[in-house]
């Protein structure tokens, strides 16, 4: 550990803590609640091969403040290590490699607690599984030895913990997640455009009645008063008249289309503007907010969901279930409860802020009892269901995956296909061929090209026959599995937000490899 | 097998000795610096120049790997570099603890250099780097990140479009009478506190500041004359800075007599809520319970604070502010009025200015707002983090590659795309330079002159016309400046260096002759050197 060396010319500290001011960047981020889950996270990285790639996804993970890592890595630094990782110097010649870059990265961050196993015969792979520690995902980079492998999966497997499988060599990369089982994530981050929920075709009593107040008398408003009705007050009025005079509300697009006609027409002109700027931004979001809610398909697939026995216990599915019942009565989600900018006077605006404030409270507290009332929502916590409600419409669940050599056959085929409609119109070609052949250098340090291929032939037949495989399987023979420091910096920043994104369960990890090649600056992202 | 074995493995030998021929300069060593240094020292590149005026702050550490808590308030040109050096001896390494817009960095010294890479966090120096290395025909990696999201670009005067080739947004300003007198929404609230109050007391004026747009100055003549005067007495005010009255008559004057003279102008209000004052010993009469629990209020920057903690950190902040003052003062080191000014991470002004807006919000009836919030919004936060600073940095010195190899062609415009989900990264193909650019399209040239004895004069006539075949109808502009043109020919017979033209400034010539059968010539970027 370093020493921590306060600069005594420091002013006294008011308000927020060191650690706040330090993370201050990355909380705007992933909040509080997000740098808690990293915090409390413990990784593992099997290390091998030149080894500089997980290292680099590590000083991603240690400097926004990681809870623990481990390193496991049998190799002793020598010459060529140096050349290509950043966490050894010239001192750790000859000794433990996760022994010096432990010291290293730990360095970056005081707060961070790092452990290191040099893995020989007395220290297995086994032995670092078996032990007490509890690992929150783990890491492994390749060449690894085949039944380290399996007994990695076979831990990920029986204590559901996500593995992340890294491959540099070159000037080509490829990582792939394996989620545990099911994956749900509640804070997806949507775009913030695509949140606002009006619920304009189907307002609640308290909103009808606010809207009222403005609109009763419309035609009769001061100009001040006319120019600056809330667009959504303006929206509700044009869309009672027109039921009123169509029997529905404006539902196909040539219908929208004629609503926003008579709400532009609606606008005062005799003015010297010629016009009124709340009309402008009602009519602009006619298209957007005039739209019966649908069930976005992801949220459909977490309520068809049969979560198992194990799953069943966990808060994510006693909230969903308690939301799919409030979804089933109201024929709506709750309502999140936030109003965008819009030109209203600042009084009016506020109430306006508060009517969708207390009825999204409102759905929270239905949506709370329900929890309440299922077996194990107890002691579930308020803020938990707050946030789910408040982002209902976005949640998504992530299927953990199985690798089959039908799925590899059956890529390979369509990716072929493709490739020959993109080389006629010049489009970039599919960066399979990158993944199948460092897949076939996985368990050894070197290959020639033959042996590549030959390999890949095996899972998928008649594969070498294409001439492009073939050149980027010469390439990586030629890099003969040494790593290039700044292809695997890079990889290792990728590598590093897929991390934070499952240990924080916030935003949508990527599903679920994404193969990079240097060469061209370019990533695809595939489910293998 | 040597240090350098795989690099010579995978780049082949050609192109693994240009990198170790190239002289690199790094203008920036923050996020992107970092990486970036670390990558070209790695790579092997045989020489590299950092610039960086900024020195080291604690909320750089969570990505800024080269940093340590003991560097904080050192310069990061320096620190990075001694810490880059350790890890390849045989880079040559300089650093300059400098803004890259001083004279020392002329365009004679961007020649000298095979590439350069901007990483730089702001519009105005990430433009000079490009007018530089546009005038030094010097190629120009440039690139960026904000919270997830980055982009890199290859920039090539004549072959790659630059930087300013389109239009950039440049930062959002509010009318005087807004932020002055008829605030409606929070960012107004803060743009006072931060630009009025706290500099008013503090720090030099409000005019200075860039938030200010003075373009409607005119149209409200009469209340601006009133705002001057009530800013005047606000001056006024601070001589009783550190006695016992002081946050009483501060807190009064601005959220009372202010506000009572606002409420008056009936035809202000006729389309607006009327704001409602405060007053000091009401509202501090209520506050016991708040002040008994300061120091919580203080650490809880989450949360949105009600009127009466509002007022205790109001006064607290204005105690510790007031306190700074005067052993500024009284240390005698600095003989001009010593001043403070707006720092998002000096917790004394953040509190102050969250308290001065909030306080301002509740009197004008507008939602008000947490510290946490407020910090971003004061000082334009934007976040970074360690990943994306990585992935962009990489990408840079992929390019660079294509660079060395003179491959411009295959070099690529690249944004990180994180929440795609079929791809991280997407690249666009080269942009060709838009020929109506007002920086990379006109011609460029250069002249050596003796700037305290040539006039405008001489250069107009002896290089302009004579030498470079100008007729009569040119227009001479020095930035923003009209110099020369047929009906301003005052300046003629001043010397350049009375008309502030040093070495390495940029005049502007442009071709007004709409006979010449060709048409006019081409804008013209007249680097001028000092002979
Ligand atoms: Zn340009």
């Amino acid at each position: 550990m370093t020493e921590i060396i306060t600069d005594p010319t420091l002013p006294i500290l008011h308000g927020p803590s060191d650690k706040e001011k330090k993370y201050d960047r990355q909380l705007r981020l992933w909040a509080a609640s997000g740098q808690k889950a990293l915090e409390d996270a413990h990784i593992l990285l099997l290390n091998s091969g030149s080894g500089t790639v997980g290292v680099e996804t590590l000083k991603n993970l240690v400097l926004p403040g990681i809870g623990q890592f481990t390193i496991a890595d049998a190799n002793i630094v020598n010459e060529s290590d140096l050349g290509v990782n950043f966490f050894l110097d010239e001192d750790s010649l000859g000794n433990s490699r996760a022994e010096c870059c432990v010291k290293l990265l730990q360095e970056l961050n005081p707060d961070v607690k790092g452990h290191w196993l040099p893995l020989q015969e007395t220290h297995t792979v086994q032995n670092l599984l078996e032990n007490d520690r509890k690992y929150t995902l783990i890491m492994y980079t390749y060449p690894i030895e085949p039944q380290d492998l399996a007994l990695v999966q076979e831990y990920g497997n029986k204590h559901k913990v996500p593995i992340i499988a890294i491959h540099s060599a070159g000037f080509y990369s490829y990582f792939r997640t394996h989620l545990p089982g099911n994956f749900p994530i509640v804070d997806t981050h949507p775009d913030s455009t695509a949140t606002t929920d009006l619920r304009l075709l189907t307002p609640w009593e308290e909103l009808s009645k606010f809207a009222n107040e403005f609109t009763s008398d419309i035609d009769n408003l001061s100009a001040h008063e006319h120019g600056h009705i809330p667009y959504l007050v303006i929206l509700l009025h044009y869309l009672e008249k027109w039921k009123a005079e169509h029997g529905t509300l404006p539902s196909t697009y040539k219908e929208k289309t004629a609503f926003r006609a008579t709400v532009s027409a609606g606008a005062r002109t005799n003015n010297p503007e010629g016009g009124e700027e709340n009309f402008d931004e009602a009519a602009a979001a006619v298209l957007k907010t005039i739209s019966a809610p649908t069930l976005a398909s992801s949220v459909k697939a977490v309520f068809d969901y049969k979560p198992n026995e194990f799953e069943a216990k966990s808060s994510f599915w006693i909230i969903a279930s308690a939301v799919k019942k409030f979804y089933e009565k109201n024929k709506q989600l709750p309502l999140p409860g936030s109003v965008p900018d819009m030109k209203a006077q600042s009084t009016v605006y506020v109430r306006l802020q508060n009517i969708y404030k207390k009825k999204a409270r409102q759905d929270v507290a239905e949506v709370l009892a329900a929890v309440r009332a299922l077996p194990g929502g107890k002691d579930i916590d308020e803020g938990e269901v707050e946030t789910f409600c408040k982002n209902a419409a976005f949640i998504k669940l992530i299927h953990g995956s199985e690798a089959s050599p039908d799925n590899i056959t059956t890529i390979a085929e369509a990716e072929a296909a493709n490739d020959e409609t993109a080389a006629m119109v010049g489009m970039p070609l599919s960066l399979f061929p990158i993944y199948l052949s460092l897949k076939a250098t996985s368990h050894v340090p070197t290959a020639c090209t033959s042996d590549i291929l030959a390999a890949i032939d095996k899972t998928i037949p008649g594969a070498s026959s294409n001439p492009r495989l073939a050149q980027v399987a010469e390439e990586v023979t030629r890099a003969k599995g040494g790593e290039l420091h700044n292809i695997s910096a890079l990889t290792g920043g990728m590598v590093a937000q897929e991390v934070i994104k499952i240990i924080t369960k916030q935003y949508i990890p990527i599903d679920n490899t994404c193969i990079f090649d240097g060469i061209t600056s370019r990533t695809q992202v595939l489910r293998i | 097998m040597s240090r350098d074995y795989f690099n010579t493995q995978s780049l082949g030998v050609p192109l693994n000795r240009m990198v170790k021929e190239a002289r690199i300069l790094m203008v920036g060593a923050g996020g992107i610096g970092c990486e970036l240094l670390k990558n070209l020292v790695l790579a092997g590149f045989g020489e590299v120049h950092i610039v960086d005026l900024d020195t080291i702050d604690l909320s750089n550490l969570n990505r800024q790997f080269l940093f340590r808590h003991e560097h904080i308030k050192k310069s990061k040109a320096l620190v990075a570099k001694d810490a880059a050096h350790k890890f390849n001896p045989r880079v040559k390494l300089e650093a300059h603890h400098a803004n890259i817009k001083d004279p020392q960095f002329n365009v004679d010294w961007f020649k000298g250099f095979t590439i350069v890479f901007n990483a730089l966090d702001n519009l105005d120096a990430r433009r000079h780097v490009n007018k530089m290395c546009i005038a030094a025909d010097i190629p120009l990696i440039e690139s960026g990140t904000t919270g997830f999201n980055g982009q890199v670009q290859v920039i090539k005067k004549g072959v790659a479009a630059c930087y300013d080739c389109t239009p950039k947004e440049t930062p959002k300003t509010f009318p005087v009478c807004t932020i002055r007198s008829t605030p409606s929404q929070p960012i107004h609230c803060i743009v006072w506190g931060k630009s009025y109050l706290l500099s008013e007391i503090f720090g030099a004026s409000e005019d200075d500041s860039p938030e200010m747009d003075h373009s409607e100055d005119s149209e409200n003549a009469q209340e601006i004359e009133k705002l001057r005067q009530e800013a005047q007495a606000l001056k006024n005010i601070r001589e009783a800075m550190g006695t016992d009255s002081f946050p009483q008559l501060l807190f009064d004057k601005v959220y009372k007599d202010d506000v009572v003279r606002l409420r008056s102008m009936e035809e202000m209000w006729k389309t607006r809520r009327r704001p409602e004052p405060l007053d000091y010993a009401t509202v501090i009469e209520k506050a016991s319970d708040a002040e008994a629990r300061k120091d919580k209020i203080l650490k809880d920057g989450q949360r949105v604070w009600s009127l009466e903690e509002n007022v205790v950190v109001f006064r607290d902040s204005l105690s510790r502010l007031s306190r700074r003052m005067a052993e500024m003062k009284s240390s005698g080191e600095v003989s001009a009025e010593p001043v403070i000014t707006f720092d998002k991470d000096d917790e004394d002004t953040l509190d102050f200015v969250t308290a001065g807006a909030n306080l301002r919000s509740i009197v004008f009836g507008i939602e008000t707002k947490s510290r946490f919030d407020i910090k971003q919004m004061a000082g334009n936060i934007i976040p970074a983090i360690a990943t994306t600073n990585a992935i962009v940095a990489g990408l840079c010195v992929l390019q660079s590659y294509k660079v060395l190899r003179g491959q411009f062609g295959s070099t690529k415009e690249v944004f990180l795309s994180p929440f795609a989900s079929e791809r991280l990264l997407a690249s666009d193909r080269l942009r060709a330079p838009n020929p109506d650019c007002p920086v990379c399209s006109p011609a460029q040239t250069r002249v050596l002159i003796d700037m305290s004895r040539a006039t405008l004069g001489d250069l107009v006539d002896d290089f302009l016309k004579m030498e470079l075949g100008y007729g009569e109808e040119i227009v001479v502009n020095h930035g923003d400046n009209l110099l020369y043109d047929l009906d301003e020919t005052e300046n003629l017979a001043k010397k350049l260096s009375e008309l502030g033209i040093k070495g390495d400034s940029f005049l502007t010539i442009i071709d007004d002759n709409d006979d010449d059968p060709k048409g006019p010539r081409v804008n013209l970027i007249l680097n001028v050197q000092e002979s």
